[in-house]
Parts: structure tokens; C-alpha cells; sequence
């Protein structure tokens, strides 16, 4: 899956578009990792308004990016669609998340 | 420019030689003239001097001839004075007329009357009475009288006579004595200016011409007599005094000089012939001279700009030839001169920069090439099974590209749920125009199928619209078959392409006899027509392109279309998957092949049809909604599953918010058989899925690995913080919180997972 990296100062804004599951996370994972490491970014913004699946492979990644942000800064996720909210309520991450 | 400088060059030449030539003869010839004037003009000085002496001569002779004449008559007047008595002796006169040596004596009286004369006849003539005598007539008055009488001639015989007288001592009278002077008429003849004349000799046969009050009086030694008008024209011309002129004579031209002496003009003449001898002799030695040289110099230039310039410039262009023949590693190697060896370096360091340009440039288009391939080939359905549900049918097709882009390709889709199509196809040409001749020729053989046209219909509407926009003139042999699934039936259309092979069960494989019609986009209003088959329940069909039994090998043979039948024959008799059967000949053809290069693509595609007793199996199970997929426990599969499970979703008519559910419930069963199930990667996984009552899914993992019930396995506590979380172990929470209901039981060896949920 492609991802559209936006940077503006220190906030890297990251669109992506389809499924975050079992063929798709790592790859994610890694693009958003090699994003961050291209810049200094204290903010990192997850624009999900394209994203209508994930699963627990995708939320593995999702929770090392959480970690990571934790230390430099902040995450947030945008435009999350009711099926994902609904797995990251089910699966508590709606509390570690901040989800606009 | 060999053939133009030589012609330069002896224009040149020639030109420089006339130049010589025409100076040195102008000047020659000038000279000459100076020269033959100055010698006419001595000449006839010499001539003037001659006559001068000669006239000197004639004086002084004539002098003489006076003094004499007087002396004598003085001796007879003394004479008379003395002896007057002789007056009347003839004898005695006579006698004193002897002595005196004269011829003739008169003696007059005082009133000039003659009383004595010898001859005789002359007594009493009357002095006084002519012209010639009245000149004596002053002796009678003058004492000391004396004179002496200019020559006369006296008629045409007698030559010239002269008279003197002096007067009669003491009485008047007229004493005169008459004589021939001789030596004066001798002088004078010699004086005669013809006669001198006559001896002179200008050069070797110059003259001199002299004339007297306009009369040519001596024509010099040139024989021949002028005529009446060369006479004129001598005349007037002579009148110009010391400046020379030419005429002719006869049939010879001279060159004249006049001069004016006393009462005669004086013309020198010279042939010019004489005049120009020398020149002649100069201006020919010089002409052998100037043209040995000339020629000798010509040939030095010619030789010395063949084997500087020349040789040098063919030695370039030669290798010039070379390169723009394509060799670009031809050197030019011209040093024998400074220019040519800057030429040299400059054309090489050039075609050094054009190779390199043109290695730049090719690689370049490689890669472009690279990835055109690389686009098309990702354009041909290459996931299989691409229909794992349906039973009736395996499908197996693979196309090997040949080096260049290829033109080759396979498509099937389904164009309803009882019809399968699929189609191979060979695009005329290679490269890039090739490839996307096929790309649209591919989608539009797609789109125009999924209309619902028949296959003839199809490929005469597919055929029209290829030839409307085939600009390139290329084309597209297709072989394209509808498969009713439920049937059997084969409907297909060959447009010019190799038949492909047919394998009925307890058959041989034998060729497929459609009739063959023309190929796709050459000729605009073609009907395709197409023929009918049954297959039956495990027949195969195979279809193949060209590089398949064009695929040569180092000896240049080709595999063959009975090799193909051959091969395709025992691979389709054992228990081999579609794909095998393909593999293996895909294995025979490279051995086949082997040290050769791929000329061509190598497409291949392989239908089995399984009967459709299966179908109503498969469609019966379908009432019952279920279905069954089994496959290799590898992350890779997972595609598959979901593609399947979409499909039956989608048939179930399960809701969008449920049928992500699912997908993730079946992903994170899926995935942890794959990750836990199986030491290696040889474990099978079978699924099933059913819709109970319609408002329930059912489904069923079963895998034979070590055994595992995911359902001992604790909930992660999701109220941890973040830094708390475990990053895994969410996979089967998620399962238990999204479905309705999920068991486990251990049976024949089988972890048999069951799911269900309520939409």
C-alpha cells in the first residue's frame, strides 16, 4: 500500500489508503518508520479517511508507532471510519489512542 | 576534385606556357624589326654615302672636264690670235682639232656668225639663232668670256656632247670648241644610281628600290616585275620618309624603309622572312624549352598534391565509409601532415562522443524496455487458481517473455456464472508498439465480451474496431472459446492462430479442427465465424502461441507441432494439476532449447473441464451455502482466502459491517495457523464456510499441525496503559469479540476451529 507522507515544520501527516491487515501492516509500518527517521517531527497525524480495515497485525503496528510518538511527541489518528473505531474500542486502544 | 584540380592546374599551366609563348614572341618579334630597320637604314646610308662619293667623283670629273674644255679653247684662241690664216685652211684646223683631241671647232665673227667650223656644215650658222648657242653670245662683249657649256645629249647614239667657248683674243668673237667628254660620260654612268643600286644587297636578299619624281627607276635585285598596283602602293607609302612600313610583293611581304637623297627616294626593303628568322629560331627552342618545363611542373604539382593531399583525403573518406557504415570503432589514422592530423583527432574524438551518446542512449531505452515488459506482464492474470470455488473448471496459463516486449498474451474471465471465456493471442511485431497494440487490443476483446455478444459477434465487432484506429498497421491472431460450464459446451473463433490441441479422456490429444479466419486488423469488414464443441468431463484444451513450436534449438530446428502433441499427450495421461501439466512442458521446451536463445514468447494456457455433475454438486452445496477452499498454511495463501470468502459473502448478501468482521475473524485465525500451526510450510489448512438459515455464517478452520486450542488462551487486559501493552496476543481476543459464537474441538488429528456469526 502507498503512503502520502505531508510535512509541514515538525508534523509529519501520513495518508494512506485500504486495508492495514496481515499483507499490508508491515510494509506500513516500515514506511511511517523510515518517514519519521527522515525528519525531526514532534507531531505525527494518521489521516485513516481511506482506511475501512484493520486488523490485529495492523493494531500491533499501530501501538509501535503510539510507543514511538510517546517519546518524541504525539500521534493522532483523523477520519477514523466506525468499523476501525469499533476494533480499537473492542480492543481497548481507544483509550491508549488519540483519535480526533 | 582530383579530376577538377588537374584541369585547374592545367589551365594553369597552359595558360603560363601561351603567356611565355606570346611575350617572348612579341618581344622577339619586335626586336627583329628594330633590328632589320637599323640594318635597312645603315644600308642605305651606306648607299647615300656610295652615291655621294660617286658624285664627288662626278664633280670633280667634271671640273676637270671644264678646266680642260677651257684650256683648250683658250689654246685655240691663242691659236687664232697667232695664225689667223687658219681660219681659212680646213687642214690646218683639222689639224689643231686633232691636237687638241676635240671634235668639234667653231669660230665666229664679230657678230657671232661662224666663219669657221669643223664639220664643216656648221659655217655661217648664226650663234644667236638657238637657245643652246645664244649662252656663248657674251664672248663677243667680253674679252675675258669663258664657259663651258653643260653636257647635252645629243639623240639616242651620239651619248653626250659638251661645249666651251671663250672669247677671240684682241677681236670679238666667239672661239668654242665641242667634245665628247668621255670620262665624264663614263663617271657618269658609274654615278648612275641605277647601277649602284643594282649592287646593293640588303641582308641575303634585301634591295633597294630608287625612285626619281615618282618614278621607279630601279627596282633593285628582285627579280620579279611589280605590277601596276603594288607600283602605286610603294609609291605612296615611300612618301613617308624614315619611318618604316610594310608591303608586298608578289607573294612576299617585306619591310620598307624610305629615305629622301637630293631628287631620289631612296627605299630599302627586306622579305620578312630574313627579318624574322632569328626570331623564329628563338621563339621555337623557346616554345621545346617552356613546354618541357611546363610538363615538368605539371607532373611535380600533380604528384605532389596526389601523394600529400590526395592520398590522404581518400584514406579519410574510406574510413569515414567505415563508420557511417556503423562501425564506430574505425579509426582515422591520417598523420602525414599537420592538417590531416588534427582532422584525424577531430573526427575521432567526434565518433568517440557519438558511441558514447549511443550506448547512453541504449541503455537507457533498456530499461524503458525493462519496464514496459514488466507492466505488461503484470497486466495478464497470473493469480492461480484464479476460481478456486468453482469446481467445474482448472485453469492454468503462463507467458514467458521473449527478450524484447512482446506481444504475447492470455486473458479468461467469466461473462456469466455459466460462462467462462478465455482467449490466447499473438500481436504481430515486438517492442513498444507491440506491447500496447496488446494492451488495448486485450481490453477491448474484455470489454466488448462482457456485452454479451457472441464469439463470432465478438470478434468481428473487436476486428472493426482494431482496424479503425491501426494506424501502425500491425495485427493480432486470437484464439477465443466460451466455455458453458454447465455443459460443456465450446463455442470458439480462431482468428489465424496456431489450433490449439484437444485431449478427450481415452483419446489421444489431437488438433482442434477450427476453421481459421483471417487475422485481427488487417481487413475491415470481415465476419468471423466460429465452431461448436462438447468437452467432456476431463478433457483438456491447450492453447499455445508460436514460440511454443517455433522454439528453436542450436541446430536451428524447431520443437514442432508433433513434439507438442506428443508431450501434451503423455502429460495430460498422468495425474498431473493443470499447472504441472504446464510446467512440464515449460521444462521440456527449455531442454529442448538449451544453448539457443528465446526468439520468441513462450505463451501457454491449459483448461481441464471436470464435468458439470460436479456443479450440481457444487450448486446443490450451494443451496446449502457451503463451500470448502483448502490450502498451503502460508501467509502468501491469504489472498486467496480473502478473495474466496468475498466472494461468498458477497453471494450470502452479508452486510458491509459484518463482512469486515468477518474478514478480520478469519484473518487472525488464518494468520496464527500459518504462524503456529506448522513446524515447516508443507501444512494444509481447509476451510469451509456455510450460511445457516440465512442469517447465520458458519465457518470451519481445520488444520492437522500441533495441536492447540486458542480458546485457553487469556484475554489481554485492555485497560494497560500504552506502555503496558503487549504488543501481541490480540489476534484470537479480537475473534472471541467479533463473533457471535467460537469453538474448538480436537478430532481425527484435526485442530477443527468453528465460528459463527449472526448478520
Amino acid at each position: 500500500m502507498q503512503v502520502i507522507e505531508k510535512k509541514n515544520g515538525t508534523t509529519l501527516t501520513i495518508y494512506a489508503e485500504g486495508r492495514i491487515d496481515a499483507l499490508t501492516a508491515v510494509d506500513f509500518g516500515y514506511q511511517v518508520h523510515d518517514a519519521l527517521d527522515d525528519g525531526d517531527f514532534v507531531e505525527l497525524v494518521l489521516d485513516f479517511v481511506d482506511i475501512n480495515y484493520i486488523s490485529s497485525v495492523g493494531l500491533r503496528v499501530i501501538l509501535e508507532l503510539q510507543k514511538r510518538m510517546k517519546e518524541q511527541g504525539s500521534m493522532s489518528l483523523i477520519n477514523v471510519k466506525p468499523a476501525v473505531l469499533e476494533v480499537f474500542a473492542m480492543t481497548g486502544f481507544t483509550k491508549i489512542l488519540t483519535i480526533v | 576534385m582530383q579530376k577538377k584540380f588537374l584541369r585547374w592546374l592545367f589551365l594553369v599551366v597552359f595558360c603560363a606556357f601561351l603567356l611565355t609563348f606570346a611575350t617572348s614572341y612579341l618581344i622577339q618579334t619586335n626586336q627583329s624589326e628594330k633590328i632589320a630597320i637599323s640594318l635597312i637604314k645603315l644600308k642605305i646610308d651606306d648607299a647615300k654615302n656610295q652615291l655621294q662619293i660617286t658624285e664627288n667623283n662626278l664633280n670633280a670629273i667634271k671640273q676637270m672636264t671644264d678646266k680642260i674644255a677651257l684650256v683648250k679653247a683658250k689654246i685655240l684662241a691663242q691659236y687664232v690670235y697667232e695664225q689667223p690664216k687658219m681660219l681659212s685652211s680646213p687642214n690646218r684646223l683639222e689639224k689643231i682639232k686633232n691636237l687638241l683631241d676635240v671634235d668639234e671647232l667653231h669660230i665666229s665673227d664679230s657678230k657671232g656668225i661662224l666663219i669657221a667650223s669643223i664639220p664643216e656644215k656648221y659655217k655661217y650658222f648664226d650663234m644667236n639663232s638657238t637657245e643652246q648657242t645664244r649662252v656663248f653670245m657674251p664672248a663677243l662683249s667680253n674679252p675675258n668670256f669663258e664657259f663651258v657649256q653643260e653636257p647635252k645629249l645629243r639623240g639616242y647614239k651620239d651619248g653626250i656632247f659638251q661645249y666651251a667657248a671663250v672669247s677671240r683674243i684682241s677681236i670679238p668673237g666667239i672661239i668654242e670648241i665641242g667634245f665628247r667628254p668621255e670620262r665624264l660620260e663614263e663617271a657618269q654612268k658609274l654615278a648612275n644610281i641605277e647601277n649602284i643600286s643594282d649592287g646593293f644587297r640588303i641582308g641575303k636578299s634585301g634591295s633597294i628600290i630608287v625612285i626619281k619624281n615618282g618614278v621607279i627607276i630601279s627596282e633593285g635585285i628582285s627579280n620579279k616585275a611589280l605590277d601596276e598596283k603594288e607600283k602605286q602602293n610603294l609609291l605612296e607609302k615611300s612618301k613617308n620618309f624614315n619611318n618604316a612600313f610594310k608591303t608586298k610583293f608578289g607573294k612576299t611581304k617585306y619591310i620598307c624603309v624610305s629615305e629622301e637623297w637630293n631628287d631620289y627616294v631612296i627605299v630599302g626593303i627586306l622579305p620578312e622572312s630574313e627579318m624574322y628568322l632569328s626570331r623564329n629560331f628563338v621563339v621555337q627552342a623557346l616554345i621545346f624549352v617552356n613546354l618541357i618545363l611546363f610538363v615538368i611542373i605539371f607532373f611535380l604539382i600533380f604528384l605532389l598534391l596526389q601523394k600529400i593531399v590526395i592520398s590522404g583525403i581518400w584514406k579519410v573518406n574510406a574510413s569515414l565509409n567505415k563508420i557511417t557504415e556503423g562501425n564506430l570503432e574505425e579509426k582515422v589514422d591520417v598523420k602525414n601532415v599537420e592538417e590531416f592530423e588534427q582532422l584525424s583527432e577531430g573526427i575521432n574524438s567526434t565518433v568517440g562522443a557519438l558511441k558514447n551518446a549511443i550506448d547512453a542512449e541504449s541503455k537507457r531505452l533498456d530499461g524503458e524496455l525493462e519496464l514496459a515488459k514488466a507492466i505488461q506482464h503484470s497486466a495478464l492474470p497470473n493469480i492461480f487458481p484464479p476460481y478456486p470455488d468453482h469446481d467445474e473448471f482448472e485453469i492454468f496459463a503462463s507467458m514467458d517473455p521473449a527478450k524484447e516486449v512482446g506481444g504475447d498474451f492470455y486473458d479468461f474471465f467469466f461473462i456469466s456464472p455459466d460462462h467462462l471465456a478465455f482467449l490466447i493471442a499473438d500481436v504481430s511485431g515486438k517492442g513498444i508498439p507491440a506491447a500496447l497494440f496488446m494492451m488495448t487490443s486485450k481490453t477491448l476483446i474484455k470489454n466488448l465480451a462482457k456485452t454479451g455478444l457472441t464469439p463470432s459477434q465478438l470478434m468481428t465487432k473487436v476486428n472493426k474496431q482494431i482496424c479503425k484506429t491501426n494506424a501502425q498497421g500491425l495485427f493480432v491472431t486470437v484464439f477465443f472459446s466460451v466455455l458453458e460450464l454447465s455443459t460443456g459446451k465450446l463455442v470458439s473463433v480462431n482468428a489465424g492462430h496456431n489450433p490449439p490441441l484437444i485431449k478427450c479422456s481415452n483419446e489421444d490429444a489431437k488438433y482442434f479442427n477450427c476453421n481459421s479466419n483471417i487475422v485481427v486488423g488487417v481487413m475491415n469488414d470481415v465476419e468471423y465465424t466460429s465452431v461448436e464443441t462438447i468437452l467432456a468431463p476431463g478433457d483438456y484444451i491447450f492453447l499455445y502461441t508460436d514460440g511454443v513450436t517455433e522454439a528453436a534449438d542450436i541446430n536451428e530446428q524447431f520443437y514442432g507441432e508433433e513434439r507438442l502433441q506428443a508431450k501434451l499427450n503423455l502429460l495430460t495421461s498422468k495425474e498431473f494439476s493443470v499447472e504441472s501439466v504446464l510446467t512440464n512442458m515449460r521444462g521440456d521446451l527449455e531442454k529442448f532449447a538449451t544453448g539457443a536463445n528465446q526468439a520468441d514468447d513462450i505463451t501457454m494456457l491449459i483448461l481441464k473441464y471436470k464435468g458439470f455433475k460436479k456443479n450440481i454438486e457444487h450448486s446443490e452445496r450451494s443451496k446449502t451455502n457451503q463451500s470448502s477452499l483448502s490450502l498451503p498454511a502460508r501467509v502468501e495463501e491469504f489472498p486467496k482466502v480473502l478473495k474466496w470468502l468475498e466472494n461468498l459473502s458477497e453471494d450470502a448478501q452479508i452486510p458491509e459491517a459484518e463482512k469486515t468482521k468477518l474478514q478480520i475473524a478469519v484473518e487472525e485465525i488464518f494468520v496464527n495457523i500459518t504462524n503456529y500451526a506448522y513446524a515447516s510450510d508443507d501444512g494444509q489448512v481447509e476451510i469451509t464456510f456455510k450460511v445457516n438459515n440465512e442469517k447465520q455464517v458458519e465457518m470451519k478452520f481445520s488444520d492437522t499441525g500441533i495441536p492447540y486450542n486458542p480458546m485457553e488462551k487469556s484475554d489481554p487486559d485492555i485497560t494497560l496503559d500504552i506502555q503496558d501493552r503487549p504488543i501481541g496476543g490480540l489476534g484470537v481476543f479480537m475473534v472471541k469479540n467479533l463473533m457471535d459464537f467460537v469453538g474448538y474441538e480436537f478430532e481425527n488429528n484435526k485442530n477443527i476451529l468453528t465460528i459463527k456469526m449472526n448478520f
